[in-house]
């Protein structure tokens, strides 16, 4: 089944009700609708079923409609993250092939392949003759582009049905019903954004869109979530630690705040017992899993149980997912219906050979049976929410002329998550600052290292590899 | 205290390859400084220069550059 034909059904119940709110501009569900059939039109016309499409738009209504549209046509849809340094966008293109890529205008100079080019404004001109394109269960409709341990991004390519059943899940799980309003913060590369764009209008709710300067503005946006009468929003714990410490949240109680969820990194438990306590009738919810397997793993926050010297659970499985833990090295599998299809490469779906997904993730058990994370099993760090490979910052570093060797570790940050910092050997005659110059154009600023130390050698362990944990404790000095 | 604020932004927050040539109106949201960062840096200015810096205040404008933070600080000390 096609994941649209939920919205298609709430459009025919409730067409005038709002779909989506952005700033000033709000659309109803037939306005929304009439927009995503020209753009499905056109790629019908373009026989664009089964074929990736990238969308270079921000988070939003235009971008929301590229995505239906290109849903209902039976075609793939790749939001590309445009703050990212145009090395990495090219590299994205590049890898997944798309047939075309959506945005405003005229096509944006970093832009290579600028003959894929379509402007969303000559699509909304066109007339729509809608038909809903059939796809079978396993179809893709997502392909959702990571940081890759291999030094490349790469993409994670997502199904109708592994959408559909997270959908079903969450509606189910928090009551999304019609009376529902969503609040919207996540870009839509991030998995985070399935909720927001595909739970809600399933649901006939309404998505009002955050205006993006009130992320750093805590209190504006504690009185926009007021004022917008928000009931529910799904966001990373460190936007919440920020409106919990400096939100005004005492003047400014959230009593129409049904739930609040949250993914992505570890929550510190100081800031969530203060947030908590300032949100005392909103339900809270930490959800968990890799983009490759949506959320597997859930906990409904138990106030009584929450201590400033331990983490929260990650819980118990969530979207009928089977969980289980590898008994040599505590990592957990996820085998999940929302579990992804494969990694997209090179233009095509490379599908999975096992239905057991390797998290990378250490786990226990806890008395209760739930279950409780333990750090990653290998490099991998997050970032500002953002996961992020080390392997994939060194490899840029490694291609600057100056640097003869680099590793980069990921130093605690002091308030949420993970911030990544390198050791470099410089070739002789070269100078840091210099050398390093070219990488505000090649990183994205949350994979951007906060500091650098030169070393004459890198440490290594006695079998030849780099000593990464003494390279941490380089770091770790006061 | 400019100074002092510099350092701590580049030492702590952002990377910037050459932090002297990066002037006191350059924009540091561009350069990378996002909530979390903000965050850290109103606590450390609250400790360093004894000034209390009031929430419904906490807005891009006011964090933008260090001429804007250091307007901004002036504005509440006694």
């Amino acid at each position: 089944m096609n994941i649209v034909s939920h919205f298609l059904q709430q459009c025919a119940k409730s067409p005038e009700k709002w779909a989506f709110v952005e700033a000033e501009q709000y659309i109803s569900y037939q306005q929304f609708q009439a927009r995503v059939a020209k753009i499905a039109t056109y790629l019908q016309q373009q026989s664009a079923q089964g074929c990736c499409i990238a969308i270079a738009l921000e988070r939003g209504i235009n971008a929301a409609s590229c995505i239906y549209g290109i849903l209902s046509a039976g075609a793939i849809y790749l939001p590309l993250d445009i703050k990212n340094p145009a090395p990495r966008l090219n590299f994205i293109i590049n890898d997944a092939q798309p047939k075309y890529i959506i945005g405003l205008g005229t096509a944006p100079h970093w832009l290579k392949a600028n003959e894929k080019w379509l402007d969303l404004t000559d699509i909304l001109h066109t007339t729509a003759d809608f038909h809903l394109s059939d796809v079978s269960a396993s179809a893709l409709a997502a392909i959702l582009y990571t940081s890759g341990s291999t030094g490349t991004p790469k993409g994670v390519a997502l199904s109708h049905s592994a959408l559909l059943n997270f959908c079903h899940w969450a509606q189910q799980t928090f009551h999304i019903d019609a009376t529902a309003r969503l609040a919207s913060l996540t870009p839509f590369h991030f998995d985070l954004s399935i909720f927001d764009l595909f739970t809600s209008l399933a649901a006939g709710a309404s998505v009002y869109f955050i205006p993006a300067p009130l992320t750093l503005a805590p209190s504006r946006l504690s009185t926009w979530l007021s004022d917008q009468q928000i009931t529910v929003w799904y966001t990373v714990p460190s936007i919440l630690s920020f409106l919990a410490l400096k939100g005004s949240l005492h003047d400014t109680p959230l009593p129409k705040l049904k739930q609040l969820l949250f993914a992505g990194e570890v929550f510190p438990s100081a800031q969530l017992i203060t947030l908590t306590n300032l949100l005392p009738q909103t339900e809270l919810y930490n959800l968990y899993g890799p983009t490759e397997t949506n959320v597997c793993c859930y906990w409904r926050i138990e106030r009584a149980q929450l201590t400033t010297t331990q983490n929260i659970p990650i819980g118990k499985p969530a979207c009928q997912a089977n969980l289980s833990i590898n008994p040599e090295t505590q990592e957990l599998l996820v085998n999940s219906p929302s579990n992804f299809s494969g990694y997209w490469q090179a233009g095509k779906l490379h599908a999975l050979q096992t239905s057991d997904y390797p998290t990378g993730d250490k786990v226990s058990r806890n008395a209760q049976g739930e279950y409780c994370y333990h750090g990653r099993l290998d490099r991998m760090l997050k970032c500002s929410g953002y996961r992020v490979e080390p392997a994939e910052i060194e490899h840029n570093i490694n291609q600057l002329t100056g640097i003869a060797a680099c590793a980069v570790v990921g130093i605690k940050d002091k308030t949420s998550g993970q911030r990544p910092v390198a050791a470099v050997v410089l070739k002789p005659g070269a100078d840091l600052a210099t050398s390093i110059k070219p990488l505000r154009q090649q990183l994205a600023a949350y994979m951007q290292p906060c500091q650098f130390i030169t070393l004459a050698n890198l440490p290594v362990l006695s079998n030849g590899k780099t000593d990464y944990q003494a390279i941490q404790s380089l770091f770790n000095k006061p | 205290m400019k100074q002092k604020i510099r350092t701590f932004i580049f030492d702590e927050l952002i990377f910037v390859a050459e932090p002297d040539s990066f002037s006191d109106d350059a924009d540091l949201l561009e350069a990378g400084l996002d909530s979390m960062g903000i965050m850290r840096l109103i606590m450390f200015i609250e400790e360093q220069f004894g000034v209390t810096l009031p929430d419904a205040e906490i807005d891009p404008d006011n964090v933008k550059s260090f001429n804007a933070l250091e307007q901004w600080i002036l504005g509440h000390q006694k």
